[in-house]
Parts: structure tokens; C-alpha cells; sequence
């Protein structure tokens, strides 16, 4: 595997920075005090049980969840001061991918790869596909090319398979130029398969594209063989941060104990 | 641990089931509901003077009616106006649904929950499509007719108005029913507003916007048709005329034709429905 190969890791810059993320809903407290980088060039899985506070924490990071306290630093730029238009600028470093795909099903893989880059188009170039400009529909190809999918850029994405979808989504975000790729439970919804080929094209974009990815995932064993480093989180709270190599079975079961679910 | 059977139980095992505290509230609301139903269709009965004694009283005076309608005048001197006047309602029904939708877009997306920019906007553009909703297209028509004067353009007119109201009213609804996670997906991505209606609202709810827009000219086709009854053109207008001048064979060659139009609309439309539901 290739995570074994990097016993020794070239100098990585940090791309997301977290210190003391905490957020509460309601009087409930999800995540108390989470710190942790994710660095160029590399894929960190996070694992936890249901309710743990993973997605939370990469919602916070998306600002699709106002964190309650914390700070958050996007490729060298803290967000905490940032306001309206350089916020978003900041933003759009990173780019989202989601369980349940959220690509528009009528519209062809390349249309929905385009839309990536909408954030680089004038509004009045982008109000339908047609209008695209020629330079933005041939970058989209060559994303689609990036994850396998060139072939089937004119297909309608609901006549693609769940996987093919989620890779459409990948050069979703590819389009948008992101270099830190946010994944929340991308593989949850796919075969095993499928799934084994969305996470090795991550692994892959990490690792050869010096992307900085943080993937939510439900199996530990899809961590184990693609992710750089493992982050386990406990009711809102870290308890581990380790190379995927070193993670144990103990570490494992501590994070999916079952008296531990009614925190829920 | 029991032992496993050789076969199946003779006799099924049975359980006491608890019993539901919630029951006895449930048969209660049951009732007054039925109570206040009966209670709203005796005052109705009362207040609209249902008696249908009186209908049957009366048999002779529609049986003089329709022996005068009977048969109806299919010559060509009625026929042909009839035809034509026919073809008008169509018109009317038709630019009165097409030219709607502009601002029928434009209104739902501003009053749709998940679209819309402000919550100002959002009251605003919901109380634009309530109140054009609540003006019935014939009290438009009426109004149109003292502006453009009597005759089938100011039968487009009203139905343009009443048709927003009605149809900015329905997409904003299937708007905010469709799955908002392609919206949220670029904004995440840095898409502006106007650009995530335009590429994951507006796609998404196509199907639904085109099958209520034929719904929506079905009913429009046949209301252009009670427009006419108020002077805004179109078959209706002799309908009315043949009915003031107790031309009742007339009339009933008229309702022939009108018939035939909407039997061929309501099946075309449910044709190119049924084809984009597959």
C-alpha cells in the first residue's frame, strides 16, 4: 500500500487548521474542544459512532454549521475575522462532497461538473449550460477525465451507477479548483466495489494531485487501507489522532461501544 | 433454551395487548369532529335554500327547455361561428397560460422558501400571488374590458393575472418540496443565488413544472370559456348570446363544439404528461 510507503514524509503545509472547535444544538454539547490539521498530500479518515460529531465538524468547516467557539484556518487564512466576500473567497479553497451525491439527475455529467466552477463564471454567462464559457466546459472534461469518467461527460447523470455519480461529484470539485476536499461519509451509500474506487481516487488526489482530503467514514477498514491518518471522535470529543498503520482494534472499540451509543 | 419442535405449535401462542391510554381521547376528538361536519352541512343546506322538493316541482319547466334545444342547429350558418369562435377560446386559454409564466417564475422563485433572497421579498411575493390568486379571472375580465374594450384580448389579460397567481403559487410549492441538497451543493462550491436556481433548483423541478403548466392550461381553456360570458370573446360570448335570444338549439350546437374541445385538450394534455412521468 502506498500509506506504507511514505515512512518518510516530505515537508506537507498544513491546509486546515481546527483549534478548540466546539458546538452546541440546543443545550446539547456535539463537539467540545476538537483540534486537528489536515496537510497537503495527505487523507485523513474520521471515524465515530453515530452522533460522535463527525459531520458536524466538517459542516462547521463548510460553514453549513455555525461553530459556537473555536477558530478555523483554510490554506493559511483564519476565517474567525473574515466578513461576506473574502470569507467566501477563503471558502472556496475547499469543496464538499456528500453522501447522498447532490448532483442534479436531468442534466449531463459534464453540465454538473461545470457547475463547479460557476463561482469563476459572471452571472450572466452561467444563467443556462449553453452559455458556458468554451474554456470552463474543457476543464470540466478534463476533471471528468481526471476520475475515469471522460467517456461519459454527455450522459445524463441519473443513468450513471451511484459510483460513477459520486466520482462526477469528485470532479465536481476538481472544477472548482478546491485543494482541500471535505468528503462527508462519501462512500455510506455505495457498494463495496463502488466504494473502493471512490476512496482509492481520493487516496490518489491526495497523494498525487497534493490535495489535503478529510473523509467521514463508517468503515474503519476503508481508513485502514486508504487513509494517511485516522481521527476518532467520542461524543464530541477527540480521543485519538494516529497513522492508519498504528490504529488497534482497542482504539476501535472504545470509539463504537455500544453502552456509549445513548449519548445519541 | 427450549427445545427445538418436531413440528410447528398446534395451538399459535397469544399475548395480552396493552391497552392504549390514548384511546378513549382519540374516540372523543373522533366524535366532536363528526359533530361539527354535521353541524356545517345543516347550516349550509340551510343557508344556500337546498330543497330539492322544489327541483322536482320544477321538472317541466327544464323539460321545455331541452325539447327547445333539441336537436341542436348543426347547420352551417351556426356551425361555422360556432367552430370559430371555438378556435378563439382555444387562443385565449393558450397566450393566457404561456405569457403567465414569466412572471410566474419570477414570483415563485422569489416566494419560495428556499429561493427566495429576503424574508421581505418572500412575504412580498407571497402576498402578489394571493392577491391575484383571490381576484377571480372573471372580475379581471370585467376590468380589462372597461381598459381594451370588449372581445378576447382582454380575456388573455385576466387569465395572465389570475394564471400567475395560481401557477407562482404551485412551483413555488414544488420548489420547496424538491431536495435542497443540489442547492446547498453549490453554494458550497461559491455559486451565487441566481446561479443555484439556475442550475440545481430550476433543473430539478422541470417535470413538475411542466405537468402543472398543462394542468394549468386544461383549466385555463376552460375558464376562457366563462370569460366569454362576460363580454371577453371567444365561444362563450354565444353561448350567452344564443341563451339571451332563446336560441336553446342554438346554445346546445355551441356546448356541442365546446365539448368536443375540451375532451381533446384534457386528453393531449394527459398524453404528454403520461409521457414525461416515464
Amino acid at each position: 500500500m502506498s500509506s506504507l510507503t511514505m515512512a518518510a514524509p516530505i515537508l506537507q503545509t498544513t491546509a486546515l487548521s481546527v483549534r478548540g472547535l466546539t458546538k452546541r444544538y440546543g443545550g446539547r454539547t456535539v463537539l467540545s474542544g476538537v483540534d486537528f490539521d489536515v496537510r497537503y498530500g495527505e487523507l485523513v479518515a474520521f471515524l465515530g459512532a453515530n452522533g460522535s460529531g463527525k459531520s458536524t465538524t466538517l459542516k462547521c468547516v463548510m460553514g453549513l454549521a455555525e461553530p459556537d467557539d473555536g477558530g478555523i484556518t483554510l490554506d493559511g487564512a483564519a476565517l474567525g475575522p473574515l466578513r461576506g466576500g473574502q470569507l467566501q473567497a477563503a471558502r472556496r479553497q475547499a469543496a464538499m462532497i456528500f453522501q447522498k451525491i447532490h448532483l442534479v439527475p436531468r442534466r449531463s455529467a459534464l453540465d454538473n461538473v461545470c457547475a463547479g466552477a460557476l463561482n469563476r463564471i459572471p452571472t450572466s454567462r452561467s444563467l443556462i449550460p449553453a452559455l458556458f464559457p468554451r474554456e470552463i466546459r474543457e476543464e470540466a472534461m478534463a476533471c471528468l477525465d481526471r476520475v475515469g469518467l471522460a467517456d461519459r461527460a454527455l450522459d445524463k447523470v441519473s443513468q450513471l451507477s451511484g459510483g460513477q455519480q459520486q466520482r462526477v461529484a469528485v470532479a465536481r470539485a476538481l472544477c472548482q479548483r478546491a485543494t482541500i476536499v471535505l468528503a462527508d461519509e462519501p462512500v455510506s451509500a455505495l457498494d463495496p466495489h463502488a466504494a473502493e474506487r471512490v476512496m482509492a481516487l481520493l487516496h490518489d488526489l491526495a497523494h498525487s494531485e497534493n490535495l489535503a482530503v478529510a473523509a467521514v467514514l463508517h468503515q474503519p477498514d476503508l481508513a485502514r487501507r486508504h487513509a494517511d491518518r485516522a481521527i476518532g471522535l467520542l461524543g464530541g470529543r477527540m480521543v485519538f489522532d494516529t497513522p492508519t498503520r498504528d490504529l488497534t482494534g482497542a482504539q476501535l472499540d472504545e470509539l463504537y461501544q455500544p453502552d456509549r451509543m445513548d449519548l445519541t | 433454551m427450549s427445545t427445538p419442535l418436531d413440528t410447528p405449535r398446534a395451538t399459535p401462542r397469544r399475548m395480552p395487548v396493552p391497552r392504549d391510554p390514548r384511546r378513549r381521547w382519540r374516540t372523543g376528538s373522533l366524535a366532536a369532529a363528526v359533530v361539527v361536519v354535521v353541524v356545517l352541512h345543516v347550516l349550509a343546506f340551510e343557508g344556500t335554500e337546498f330543497r330539492p322538493a322544489r327541483l322536482i316541482e320544477g321538472w317541466e319547466g327544464m323539460a321545455r327547455f331541452l325539447a327547445e334545444a333539441f336537436p341542436p342547429d348543426l347547420s352551417w350558418e351556426v356551425l361555422g361561428p360556432s367552430l370559430e369562435a371555438t378556435v378563439v377560446t382555444l387562443w385565449i386559454g393558450l397566450l393566457g397560460t404561456t405569457l403567465s409564466v414569466p412572471f410566474a417564475i419570477l414570483l415563485a422563485v422569489l416566494g419560495a422558501r428556499t429561493t427566495s433572497p429576503h424574508p421581505l421579498v418572500y412575504q412580498a411575493a407571497r402576498s402578489v400571488l394571493s392577491f391575484f390568486r383571490a381576484v377571480p379571472d372573471i372580475v379581471f375580465a370585467l376590468i380589462f374590458v372597461t381598459a381594451v374594450g370588449l372581445g378576447p384580448f382582454a380575456g388573455v389579460l385576466a387569465l395572465i393575472c389570475h394564471n400567475t397567481g395560481v401557477m407562482g403559487k404551485l412551483w413555488a410549492e414544488s420548489m420547496e418540496e424538491i431536495d435542497q441538497g443540489p442547492q446547498e451543493a453549490l453554494r458550497t462550491a461559491g455559486a451565487n443565488r441566481t446561479q443555484q436556481v439556475a442550475h440545481a433548483t430550476l433543473p430539478m423541478v422541470v417535470p413538475q413544472f411542466v405537468g402543472l403548466l398543462l394542468y394549468r392550461f386544461d383549466v385555463n381553456v376552460r375558464s376562457s370559456l366563462v370569460l366569454g360570458l362576460v363580454g371577453a370573446g371567444g365561444i362563450g360570448l354565444l353561448i350567452n348570446q344564443s341563451i339571451k335570444s332563446f336560441q336553446f338549439d342554438e346554445m346546445l350546437t355551441h356546448i356541442i363544439v365546446v365539448l368536443v374541445l375540451i375532451v381533446v385538450v384534457d386528453q393531449v394534455s394527459a398524453l404528454v404528461r403520461r409521457r414525461l412521468a416515464a
